[in-house]
């Protein structure tokens, strides 16, 4: 008991909640368009990637303040997903996806080769964790404190968000986007939106990765992480608030006891990529219809 | 209340409807017969703006339509009911409902769902749902329901939209014998509202109950306009459903 204890007030533990308060961001803003909205986003990493590498330059290079770099760190990936949707919103299902996961791997490239500023694939050292109010963040209980804010915020905006006439009209879109429209409803318009609202949300869930691990290169947003997070979003039922906070939680942690195998990293690190592509596998064949349900049309 | 001139569609090489002409005045019903392949659902598709034509306009309260999108047509009073269920099956019988009400121009939305706007919906969408007898399964999905209360649903829920003018195609199409009196039921409530009615059906047995008038369509041509005895009795009809000699 004592033991146990002493687990969950450790530096270890702070470490894994402050992981799953990031990926409870990222999971849920993805969670809206492709949950709610059934839109195939595989770009949801792009717009982490842009909001991270916002915070990354603009404290190291240009010097600024926490919430200057969160708040860039949000409007940019807003900025990226209106110009992302401009063009893939244009195109349906598949074609959406596929256009979807050409902008991502467009933004993998721009971090791994525009070397000038993104430092290519040596990153970004030093990002200075925030200087608030005297308080230290580089304690790491202080940092998950203003996480917590954060992710209390966010998940409140995406509960209330799903909940209105806004969640709503995006759940007819994705079922039958044409008896949606025959009741007035502004299709291109409210995907849009939602496209803008997950995409700030992954920029600010970027910021905080940058600013927790005091460095980013590209590795980080691959396309590994891009199927990461549509498994937590899939495990936890597309649209489900609640399911996708649970999976959450699960998915980040379900490794964790792996490290105590006594394993090289070599062998770790696909360990886990095999995991979770085997729960998704899983999850996928066996709910297949609920998942993917069919698209109406006149 | 509706009027249609020289309407062109094509799907590539083929034209559907080939300057097609049509009006209805306000509180019309106006029925909308013809065989398989003439064009009946892509008229609608056209109407509603699903389908682009290549000439021809559409006028809803004397302005023209056919530049606008769908949801904007919508805006203006345009209703349409879809021949395969327009409704959401995946969400309540509430929620169908509330999503017709807030999409009416001029709704004030807010997230907070404990606004006075959105109680007054909420009242409002179940009062819609008692009269057409399914207050009871309000938070029942809409998949739970028999195809005849699907299509109460969906005509309830244009009428909650604000529609003057409804497209209904096919609205018995999936009905129980025993439920197409219900159907019946609303679309005579519809009259009674004076609401502007065009209605596609096969069942010309069907639509003579309500209809004043009946249009029949071949090929993209409006063979007949007329009322529904003349109609029955013109030879055309035979012809165009049986062949010549028939």
């Amino acid at each position: 008991m004592m033991s146990l204890l002493a687990l969950l007030s450790s530096e270890y533990a702070t470490h894994l909640a402050i992981l799953v308060g990031i990926y409870l961001i990222l999971a849920q803003s993805l969670n809206l368009t492709f949950g709610l909205g059934q839109l195939f986003n595989l770009a949801h990493v792009a717009s982490y990637a842009v909001g991270a590498y916002a915070t990354a330059l603009l404290s190291t290079e240009g010097g600024c303040s926490f919430f200057a770099c969160v708040v860039a760190s949000v409007v940019l990936a807003g900025v990226f997903s209106l110009t992302l949707g401009s063009i893939a919103l244009r195109l349906t299902n598949d074609y959406f996806a596929i256009g979807t996961l050409a902008f991502g791997a467009v933004i993998s490239a721009l971090l791994a080769n525009w070397r000038s500023l993104t430092h290519g694939v040596l990153g970004i050292p030093g990002i200075p964790r925030p200087n608030l109010l005297g308080v230290d963040f580089y304690d790491n209980r202080n940092f998950l404190a203003l996480l917590l804010f954060f992710v209390v915020v966010v998940q409140g905006t995406f509960f209330l968000i799903s909940r209105s006439p806004f969640g709503r009209a995006l759940r007819a879109l994705a079922e039958y986007d044409q008896a949606a429209a025959a009741l007035g409803a502004n299709t291109r318009r409210i995907r849009n939106i939602s496209f803008l609202l997950s995409s700030s949300a992954a920029g600010l869930a970027g910021s905080f990765f940058a600013y927790y691990l005091n460095y980013i290169d590209p590795s980080s947003f691959s396309l590994s992480e891009m199927i990461f997070l549509l498994t937590i979003v899939i495990v936890g039922r597309p649209g489900s608030f609640f399911g996708v906070i649970l999976s959450t939680a699960l998915l980040v942690l379900l490794p964790e006891p792996l490290r105590f195998l006594n394993l090289d990293s070599a062998t770790l690190g696909p360990m886990r990529q095999l995991l979770y592509a085997s729960i998704l596998f899983a999850i996928v064949w066996w709910k297949r219809k609920s998942i993917f349900p069919e698209q109406r049309e006149v | 209340m509706l009027s249609i001139s020289a309407l062109e569609v094509a799907f590539q090489e083929t034209t559907v409807l080939k300057g097609l002409s049509l009006s209805a005045a306000a509180g019309e019903t106006v029925g909308i017969i013809g065989p398989n392949g003439s064009g009946k659902t892509t008229l609608f598709n056209c109407i509603s703006g699903f389908a682009a034509q290549r000439s021809g306009t559409i006028s809803l309260k004397d302005q023209e339509i056919q530049s606008l999108p769908p949801h904007e047509r919508a805006r203006k009073g345009l209703g349409r009911v879809f021949q395969n269920f327009g409704i959401f099956r995946q969400m309540t019988l509430l929620e169908n409902m509330l999503l017709a009400l807030e999409s009416r121009p001029g709704e004030e939305l807010s997230v907070s769902p404990w606004s006075s706007a959105a109680r007054r919906r909420k009242e409002e969408a179940m009062e819609r749902l008692r009269e057409i007898h399914l207050e009871a399964k309000a938070l029942n999905k809409a998949s739970s329901l028999s195809g005849g209360q699907m299509r109460l649903l969906e005509i309830m829920r244009t009428v909650a939209a604000g529609a003057e003018v409804f497209l209904l195609d096919e609205p018995t199409a999936g009905v129980s014998p025993r439920m197409k009196d219900d159907v019946t039921e609303i679309i005579r409530r519809l009259q009674a509202l004076k609401k502007t009615v065009l209605i596609i059906e096969h069942d010309i047995t069907f639509i003579e109950r309500f209809c004043g008038r009946i249009v029949v369509l071949n090929e993209g041509h409006v063979v007949l306009d007329d009322i529904p005895e003349r109609v029955r009795a013109d030879e055309r009809l035979k012809e165009i459903y049986f062949g010549q000699g028939a």
